[in-house]
């Protein structure tokens, strides 16, 4: 083989993997670069560079006096959203793996939430909770439960406590079907002969769950959590159509303040998007070790 | 394969580009010239879009000359702002807007000086001059104007026992107490995001505050204003407002009072249509009142102008934006918005022409000349965000705090 010939072939698999890691420098790590850059930027509410800002967008936001609270409630609002979405859908998994009559269509129903806009059923729920003749305050108020419209007991999205609670369950009402599915093609992928082999051995239902099914559920359950974690940290649509973040910031998380700072303070929100990078890059690496370790048990 | 698939795809694009080049090609030498125009929609439904409005005047003016074409584009109120805001952001700029108007676009040279774009200023409402300009040039085109003013529901106010409408804040108080008890909303406060800064500051002035001091210093958190939100939120605690004002907009609670379940409202006279589709309320049931201030009525009230404003994009518009201007300022299309919306004109020979065809809006455009405007101010447009999103926490145990960081961030500037 003669060298210009050998040169060439080393060229060869760059030409393959070539488009794909362009693909990754235009699409992902471009924006990164030009966001980091942007976060040390002083820019005018218009988009015009007036300079370098040193690390004063960094200090702006560190100084918002709502930043603490918004940390917080996204940190509650990714916990609680995915574990009741975890929790909830293995048991709609499970449910969804036994045989009953009409199966295939109650699997079909379980997508409708998932298929369905976010914002659209955002905008259904907002409706429905409004004080004055939501559908949801007119059945309440049908058994009983309230008193007034246009009342503060109305007004589930007008106080920052309860409009949170609603948004987390609607985020969890749009979680549950892809969380389902995955978990419920794990559950399909684990041999029946274990599960036989368990009987003979005598094991009771809650022991055959804990030992064969959780375990071996595993890799789908860990699947399915990250990209919920991913989703529900994300989350913009639900937000920003049913409370668009108020009464001020009291029910805003990162994504959605990153949005409104954007609107007059473009530095700072490039800061407030290298917090959140920062923040998924964390839920990224825990997942990689966890990945890693299960390797290792392997 | 994958040769093929690459070659496909060569052949395509190029078959593409071919038919891009085609295309330019095939059109005349002397391009027509398109005008982008983006303007805020001011109706209540597909019927009453603006949409409409401003394809007629588009496609007239397209009869009357051929080598322009004029888009238009309209957006719902709630997003304008962020809309436009978003294009310059992206330097996609429009070539006109229609709307809100900020003299920060001005500043930055991103428009063109009224006189170079109109043959007339003269023509346009001298009241609205000084907030369309910027440094002493004129460069936003009052397009419709409105006053505020109290709008009442008489119905109510008898089912309640009320003889009048309120002239002072106590008196708007117990009259708002009564109608609530009767289980109605007395008063409807919307200080959610949609236009916060305007019921704001219609109550700062009942006490003698406002945004800024005659001179034109910031004073958001002057101790009377500290003292109007007190009030405010003394309002609010003893139920006579809906629930959580902070979260309430404007269209929803006009809508409610449209629908006679709320008491009291600051209105515009777009107020008018909204009654008459909902049904609810005959010309009698309601009535309109100065606002009410601390000790009395407001002698002068809010005057609210929207814009147009011409982009210079790559200048080479200028003639045809300036054909166009003149084109839409003309009186029958100032008069046809002003019927369609019951909103005032906002050029002079309009008004006139106007003010013989409705008499009954006479007295809210006498009003205008010494209407309180908002604050002229390039960083206005920030200060107007952070009043839409945050005033309504200002409801509350501390609305010296919100109004402090609200006064901060008008000094703070960009």
């Amino acid at each position: 083989m003669s060298a210009s010939r050998l040169r060439a072939s080393s060229f060869a698999p760059l030409l393959w993997v070539g488009p794909a890691m362009a693909l990754i420098a235009v699409v992902v790590l471009w924006p990164v670069i030009i966001m980091i850059r942007t976060a040390f930027q002083h820019i005018s509410p218009d988009g015009f560079i007036l300079g370098s800002a040193g690390w004063r967008n960094f200090h702006y936001l560190w100084q918002e006096p709502d930043l603490g609270g918004i940390l917080i409630r996204t940190v509650i609002w990714v916990i609680v959203v995915v574990a009741a979405t975890m929790l909830i859908s293995l048991a709609m998994a499970q449910l969804f793996n036994q045989k009953f009559p009409g199966r295939r269509v109650a699997r079909w129903a379980l997508i409708a939430p998932w298929a369905a806009s976010v914002m659209m059923t955002s905008i259904v729920f907002r409706w429905a909770l409004d004080p004055n003749n939501g559908v949801i305050n007119v059945f309440l108020h049908d058994i009983g439960y309230l008193n007034r419209f246009n009342s503060d007991a109305s007004d589930w999205l007008g106080s920052p406590g309860t409009a949170f609670a609603w948004m987390m369950v609607v985020a969890v009402f749009v979680s549950i079907p892809f969380a389902t599915y995955a978990l419920l093609a794990g559950l399909q992928g684990i041999p029946t002969d274990i599960y036989e082999a368990a009987r003979v051995d005598g094991a009771g239902a809650w022991r055959t769950y804990r030992t064969i099914t959780l375990p071996l559920l595993r890799p789908a359950f860990v699947v399915a959590l990250l990209i919920n974690v991913i989703n529900v940290f994300n989350s913009f649509p639900i937000i920003w159509e049913m409370t668009r973040g108020g009464p001020g910031h009291q029910t805003s998380t990162t994504t959605t303040f990153m949005y409104q700072l954007k609107q007059s303070y473009i530095g700072e929100s490039a800061a407030m998007s290298v917090l959140n990078f920062g923040l998924v890059m964390i839920v990224v690496l825990l997942y990689l070790r966890a990945t890693a370790k299960r390797r290792e048990d392997i | 394969m994958r040769v093929t698939g690459r070659t496909f795809l060569a052949g395509g694009i190029s078959a593409a580009l071919a038919l891009t080049l085609g295309l330019f090609a095939a059109a005349p030498a002397h391009a027509d010239t398109v005008l982008t125009l983006v303007a805020a929609d001011y109706g209540t439904g597909p019927k009453d879009s603006s949409q409409i409005y401003w394809q007629k005047i588009a496609d007239d003016f397209h009869a009357a000359n051929p080598s322009i074409t004029v888009k238009v584009q309209t957006v719902n109120w709630n997003d304008f702002d962020t809309k436009i805001q978003t294009m310059v952001q992206n330097r996609q700029y429009p070539d006109i807007t229609e709307g809100d108007y900020f003299s920060n676009y001005a500043q930055e040279g991103l428009l063109y000086k009224v006189s170079d774009v109109m043959t007339d200023p003269s023509n346009l409402m001298p009241a609205f001059t000084k907030l369309g300009s910027y440094e002493g040039a004129q460069y936003g085109m009052p397009f419709t104007t409105s006053s505020r003013t109290l709008f009442y529901n008489k119905k109510l106010f008898a089912e309640a026992g009320i003889a009048a409408a309120p002239k002072t804040w106590d008196e708007l108080m117990t009259d708002a107490g009564k109608i609530t008890a009767k289980g109605h909303i007395g008063y409807g406060m919307p200080l959610g995001p949609e236009e916060a800064q305007a019921e704001t500051l219609l109550w700062l002035l009942g006490n003698g505050g406002g945004y800024q001091t005659a001179d034109g210093k910031w004073a958001i958190n002057s101790p009377q204003n500290v003292e109007t939100l007190e009030f405010m939120t003394k309002l609010v605690k003893a139920g006579d407002t809906e629930p959580n004002p902070g979260t309430k907009n404007r269209a929803a609670i006009l809508e409610q009072f449209a629908q006679g379940q709320i008491g009291m409202v600051n209105g515009i006279t777009t107020l008018l249509p909204i009654i008459k589709t909902a049904g609810a309320l005959t010309d009698a049931d309601w009535g309109t009142a100065p606002i009410t201030g601390k000790a009395g009525p407001l002698d002068s009230t809010l005057g609210v102008c929207d814009f147009m404003a011409a982009f210079k994009t790559d200048g080479s518009k200028q003639e045809a934006i300036k054909k166009f201007v003149d084109f839409a300022l003309a009186d029958q299309y100032q008069i046809a918005f002003s019927e369609e919306y019951n909103l005032l004109p906002g050029t002079v020979s309009g008004a006139a022409a106007f003010s013989k065809l409705d008499p009954a809006l006479a007295p809210f455009m006498a009003a205008l000349p010494k209407a309180v405007q908002y604050p002229s101010d390039t960083v206005w447009a920030q200060v107007k965000t952070q009043i839409q999103q945050q005033i309504g926490t200002a409801i509350g145990p501390d609305p010296k705090s919100v109004l402090d960081s609200l006064q901060a961030t008008a000094e703070k500037g960009e």
